[in-house]
């Protein structure tokens, strides 16, 4: 699936923000915004809902905790008992390390695997980066949806905030 | 605050401490212990403050600025805090059983320990200790004061050399004090990481206090720059230290659970069971399980209305903690939820309350000197 858009391309944070606000006021649908680093506020100025990667990661811990549980209950009660220093077989103190490792464990690697599926971030996934995204270039992708003769108010848009320069490309939805 | 709410909470510390007095001749072992839980719970709220800002000062945090006026104003409540404590030193033999006369004849593993827990030499310790606090303190206040005028950036090279060097010498003292006050309450009892624990607490309840006095003095109108951002990065805090709490408590639980030895197991025994069991259950309850999945959420830790809520929590936590480690060496039949204790409370609260809002009021609210207010004012997570 791929998805034609139009590009504007800024050299600061600050533009790009601006810029990420007039065009969501002035009614265009964001492909998306790519930045080299993290820049504050971004998320708000593009109107981005709050991450479901919370929930996954809280699942994550969940199981984690859970498995830790049922796999020590079933090793030291179950399956091969062993008196250690005269104390209950079902001791849940004993248990406590390994939950808490394996909770912080699972929720890591869930959430860290999750993410990196979500935004298919995988090998074989040839997608090429915009040119100097990951560098000194910030970059705002529109749907480009309307006409050519309408696009070119869009790109009049980008160019009045701040765009350095502008394209119409195909790029991987 | 107005002067109608200073008489007002002068006049509950009179009566908190007057009960207290009276407490004094009829149940001395109850009256002291709880003197001493709410003494130190405060205690701990100014020194929290201390070292909530040194620990700002040596990391270079910008972000706090904007309310840094609050801890400056808990850590002026040192000197005042010392009072409930050194009043303890002559009423020591009615509360510490080392100090009671005749003991160390009898007692030969007191006896082996009489060099160090003697009352005089414990009475200049803590002497000692609280005097060492309240310079720092006052160093710490007074340069930041001097700067609102000078607006250079001097003072705040002078407050980090201050507080790098208040923060060794404090985790030394703080160690000593917990060890000296409250584990010498048991004192064939020991675990050395009992003070490390004291600290969590400490730094869990001075953060949500700092917290609560930021909310609400936004409330009132008088710190209007304080954002979500700001409030975030609390909550953060407050969850951090919560969770850190957990962690050593149960470090400490557990190497004596495991090891299983009588001479560190009678700690847990006397407050596992009887009645004392409750309240050692709810302490975990309180002080983690509660604050972990309240504050879990972004939203949580932005929301006013809901840090106050989960901070109440962890503050009333904090003071069950004290009282399971304070109580139960002088009234081992059960816990206790009595007059004395709320006196105490009310009392030594009532006087931390008069000394952090004259502090507040005796100086401007936003520390228009400071280089790191810009930062702070456009602080954003």
């Amino acid at each position: 699936m791929s998805a034609r858009v139009l590009v504007g391309y800024f050299d600061s944070e600050e533009k790009v923000l601006d810029a990420t606000r007039a065009v969501r006021e002035a009614g265009y649908a964001l492909h998306d915004v790519y930045t080299p680093y993290a820049v504050h506020g971004l998320d708000e100025a593009m109107g981005l809902k709050s991450s479901r990667l919370t929930w996954v990661c809280f699942g994550g811990g969940l199981l984690g905790g859970s498995l830790a549980l049922a796999l020590e209950l079933y090793t030291s009660v179950v399956s091969w008992p062993l008196n250690v220093g005269g104390k209950p077989f079902n001791s849940f103190p004993a248990f406590v390390p390994v939950a808490f490792e394996l909770t912080v464990l699972f929720a890591a690697l869930i959430t860290v695997g999750s993410f990196l599926a979500r935004v298919k971030l995988f090998p074989g996934n040839r997608r090429v980066a915009l040119p100097r995204v990951t560098d000194d270039r910030f970059a705002i992708a529109l749907e480009a949806r309307e006409a050519p003769s309408e696009a070119s108010i869009a790109e009049e848009l980008l160019r009045r905030h701040g765009a350095v320069e502008t394209a119409r490309m195909e790029v991987a939805s | 605050m107005g002067p109608g709410v200073r008489r007002a909470a002068l006049a509950v510390a009179v009566a908190g401490l007057g009960t207290l007095a009276v407490g004094l001749a009829l149940s001395p072992a109850r009256a002291l212990s709880s003197l001493l839980t709410s003494g130190f719970y405060f205690l701990c709220l100014g020194l929290g403050g201390a070292m909530f800002l040194a620990l700002m000062y040596v990391a270079n945090a910008g972000w706090f600025t904007v309310f840094k006026r609050i801890p400056e104003a808990f850590a002026s409540y040192v000197p005042w805090g010392a009072v409930p404590l050194l009043a303890l030193v002559p009423f020591a033999p009615k509360l510490y059983l080392w100090a009671r006369p005749g003991i160390m004849e009898t007692d030969h593993l007191l006896h082996k320990k009489a060099a160090f827990l003697n009352v005089p030499f414990f009475g200049v310790r803590m002497v000692l200790m609280l005097a060492l606090w309240t310079g720092f303190t006052w160093m710490l206040r007074r340069n930041s004061l001097r700067q609102d005028t000078e607006r250079t950036e001097a003072q705040t090279k002078r407050n980090v050399a201050v507080s790098a060097v208040f923060l060794v010498l404090f985790g030394l003292t703080f160690c000593l004090a917990a060890f000296d006050w409250l584990m010498s309450l048991e004192p064939h009892w020991f675990s050395t990481i009992y003070a490390l624990y004291n600290v969590a607490g400490l730094l869990s309840s001075s953060v949500c206090a700092i917290t609560v006095a930021a909310i609400l003095l936004h409330r009132a109108g008088a710190l209007p720059q304080l954002n979500s951002s700001h409030l975030h990065d609390l909550g953060k805090l407050m969850f951090g230290f919560a969770t850190l709490w957990a962690y050593l408590w149960f470090s400490q639980f557990l190497l004596i659970w495991y090891a299983n030895i009588p001479e560190e197991t009678v700690y847990f025994i006397a407050r596992m069971h009887g009645g004392w069991a409750v309240p050692f259950y709810l302490n975990l309850v309180l002080n983690w399980a509660l604050p972990f999945l309240l504050l879990l959420p972004r939203p949580a830790k932005r929301s006013p209305a809901h840090l106050l809520r989960v901070a109440a929590v962890l503050l009333a936590g904090r003071w069950l903690d004290l009282h399971l480690m304070v109580a139960p060496a002088n009234q081992p039949e059960g816990a206790g939820l009595g007059v004395y204790e709320v006196a105490a409370f009310l009392g030594v609260g009532a006087l931390f309350t008069l000394a952090v809002t004259r502090a507040v009021r005796s100086a401007p609210m936003v520390p228009a000197g400071d280089p790191y207010l810009v930062e702070s004012l456009h602080h954003h997570t």
